[in-house]
């Protein structure tokens, strides 16, 4: 059995192993989900190349595909670059690199809910713990709009509700957990303390709750139709708890009142810290480093989202995103690499996205594999090594493959830097 | 599902006869419900005229029967793999200390692991349910998500 990192989410678990033997996989500690991912990569673990031509799809070389690829960048304007939260810190490097060199447009999955929590002006609040801190330390956890249940299966056991760290010896004996959702989830069953509140409603439930902790406005009556006494019971909870940690996820960012909801949790935090108590809120999603995405992207625009290289230099459009340009019609071509966007994208801008010349480096069996004219299959990240992710809390993993390799080359790593190495043998765009 | 020991209590015969260990029917049925006595343990029971009884008693503590010594079911058509019921049992942290961190469980002398995403009971003799302590403990199942666990 050898260690392994799991990339099948955002955890980024390294405590699991595996062995593949004669062909079959086993795994100890990785959750159906990652069990799952870790099957499929090894399946698909071999490099293949496509080109398509009047909707045929033909094998070729590696090589030539990569210079084909490089022409049709060339050749489409400004083209669009999307992908990238599924791939390592060092894809995504190299592909802002490449951004610049094609004055195209630098865009990713977090750009949908990731990065306005991390745009959030309560980030200045200092909300960065690492979930290690929540593990010894957190004593009240919140789940808001989220249910690991379903797609982080291992956070309540790894980080959150129930093992034990330094000031929470006894484990989930020691903790207390709230479950918010518009929904009935199976995280609800564990929790102490759940409310189902009505959709849109997740604002004034914080704003309720920041106020009765500040004292400004007491509960007296019932909350979005939940009985006073209930709510007041999880309001004194965040009073009595030395830390709280919150979580949130697509009920707060994508029920189009993100910015309300986001003001809320912000109260909430600094109404908990008034009372000289400890507060942290994190942002929950599947994508293994939409962190590294938001890191390498601050670092060039200091604001993590999109990036427009279009006049040569990278710069942050707060008029229109990528995808409003995309809709717009105003990419020809795009890259994609290591994600499968159309399957996530919402619709118009799938619509206009299958509409463009796609270039697609990643797993085979992407949505965006069957569109595009190009496909460079390439084996899953976890099967490489040396390569880095970042966890959620922003904690770099390196990843650990296995030995002998199981996926051959070239990985993804190697496939983008050939390819911006084609593209800066032809000039770029001048 | 959970056996409710009057409906048990209504099935026996409610002689008692003090033949079984409980010494009263009430007892017995209770023992019943928690899977400790079987049918056959009641001899008025095994007489004539308490045939349709006996059965209806049989068929409702089959599936607690299957569960083995110690009552724990594992549907793992069910299971996500989450470990929750590694971090949460105690003889898994006292057996293999780093899974109380919330650790995957590696060495095999758990209760439980995960092995290929989904949850196994490796070592069934361990838990605290299994004679002869016979603990009412219940943890795997109270933070089991997605009931996949259940203890009869």
């Amino acid at each position: 059995m050898e260690e392994i990192v799991c990339t099948g989410c955002y955890l980024l678990c390294d405590d699991s192993t595996i062995e593949v033997k004669d062909g079959s996989l086993r795994s100890l500690g990785l959750c159906r989900l990652g069990h799952a991912h870790l099957e499929s990569a090894i399946e698909h673990a071999t490099p293949k190349a496509f080109v398509r031509t009047d909707g045929k799809s033909n094998e070729i070389a590696i090589d030539d595909a990569i210079q084909q690829a490089a022409d049709i960048l060339l050749e489409g304007g400004s083209p669009l670059l999307i992908g990238w939260s599924q791939t390592s810190d060092e894809v995504i490097k190299e592909g802002l690199d490449m951004a610049a060199r094609v004055k195209g447009f630098f865009d990713s999955m977090s750009s949908l809910g990731t990065s306005q929590a991390m745009r959030h002006e309560m980030h200045s609040l200092k909300l960065e713990a690492d979930l290690e801190y929540v593990r010894n330390h957190g004593e009240f956890i919140i789940y808001w709009g989220t249910d690991p249940s379903e797609s982080l299966h291992r956070h309540p056991s790894r980080f959150a509700v129930l093992p034990r760290g330094e000031k929470i010896p006894e484990g989930v004996e020691s903790r207390t957990l709230g479950v918010v959702d518009v929904r009935q989830t199976e995280t609800m069953k564990i929790a102490n303390h759940r409310f189902i509140i009505p959709i849109g409603s997740d604002a004034e439930l914080l704003e309720t709750l920041a106020a009765d902790i500040t004292g400004t406005s007491k509960i007296d009556s019932d909350v979005l139709g939940i009985p006073a006494t209930e709510v007041i019971g999880f309001s004194q909870r965040f009073q009595k708890s030395d830390c709280t940690a919150i979580f949130y996820g697509s009920g707060i960012l994508n029920s189009g009142k993100h910015a309300d909801n986001l003001a809320g949790i912000q109260k909430l935090v600094e109404a908990i810290r008034s009372i000289g108590k400890e507060a942290f809120a994190f942002p929950m999603f599947t994508e293994p480093n939409s962190m590294g995405v938001i890191k390498h992207v601050a670092d060039v625009t200091s604001v993590p989202c999109s990036i427009d290289y279009s006049s040569g230099t990278g710069v942050h459009n707060s008029d229109v995103t990528a995808l409003q340009k995309l809709v717009q019609g105003e990419h020809s071509t795009s890259l994609v690499v290591g994600d499968d966007v159309l399957a996530a994208l919402p619709r118009p801008a799938a619509m206009a996205l299958a509409k463009t010349r796609i270039i697609y480096i990643g797993t085979p069996n992407a949505i965006c594999d069957r569109f595009a004219e190009i496909s460079i299959h390439t084996p899953d990240q976890m099967l490489e090594s040396g390569t880095t992710m970042e966890r959620i809390d922003m904690v770099t993993v390196t990843l650990k493959g296995l030995t002998p390799p199981v996926g051959s080359k070239p990985t993804i790593l190697e496939v983008i830097t050939k390819l911006n190495a084609a593209i800066h043998d032809r000039g770029g765009v001048k | 599902m959970k056996l409710n020991p009057m409906e048990m209590y209504n099935l026996l015969p409610k002689t008692n006869c003090r033949q079984c260990e409980p010494k009263t029917c009430m007892a017995f049925a209770t023992k019943l419900a928690l899977g400790d006595v079987n049918p056959d343990d009641c001899p008025p029971l095994l007489e004539e005229g308490f045939e349709a009884n006996l059965q209806k008693i049989r068929d409702l503590v089959a599936p607690m029967q299957s569960a083995a010594e110690t009552g724990i079911k594992l549907d793992e058509s069910k299971c996500t793999g989450c470990s929750n019921c590694v971090v949460a049992c105690p003889v898994d942290v006292a057996a293999e200390p780093p899974t109380s961190e919330g650790k995957a469980a590696q060495v095999g002398t758990t209760v439980f692991w995960v092995e290929n995403g989904i949850s196994k009971i490796i070592n069934l003799e361990k838990c605290r349910r299994f004679p002869p302590n016979r603990l009412n403990c219940r943890v795997c199942e109270q933070y089991c998500c997605t009931n996949a666990i259940e203890i009869w």
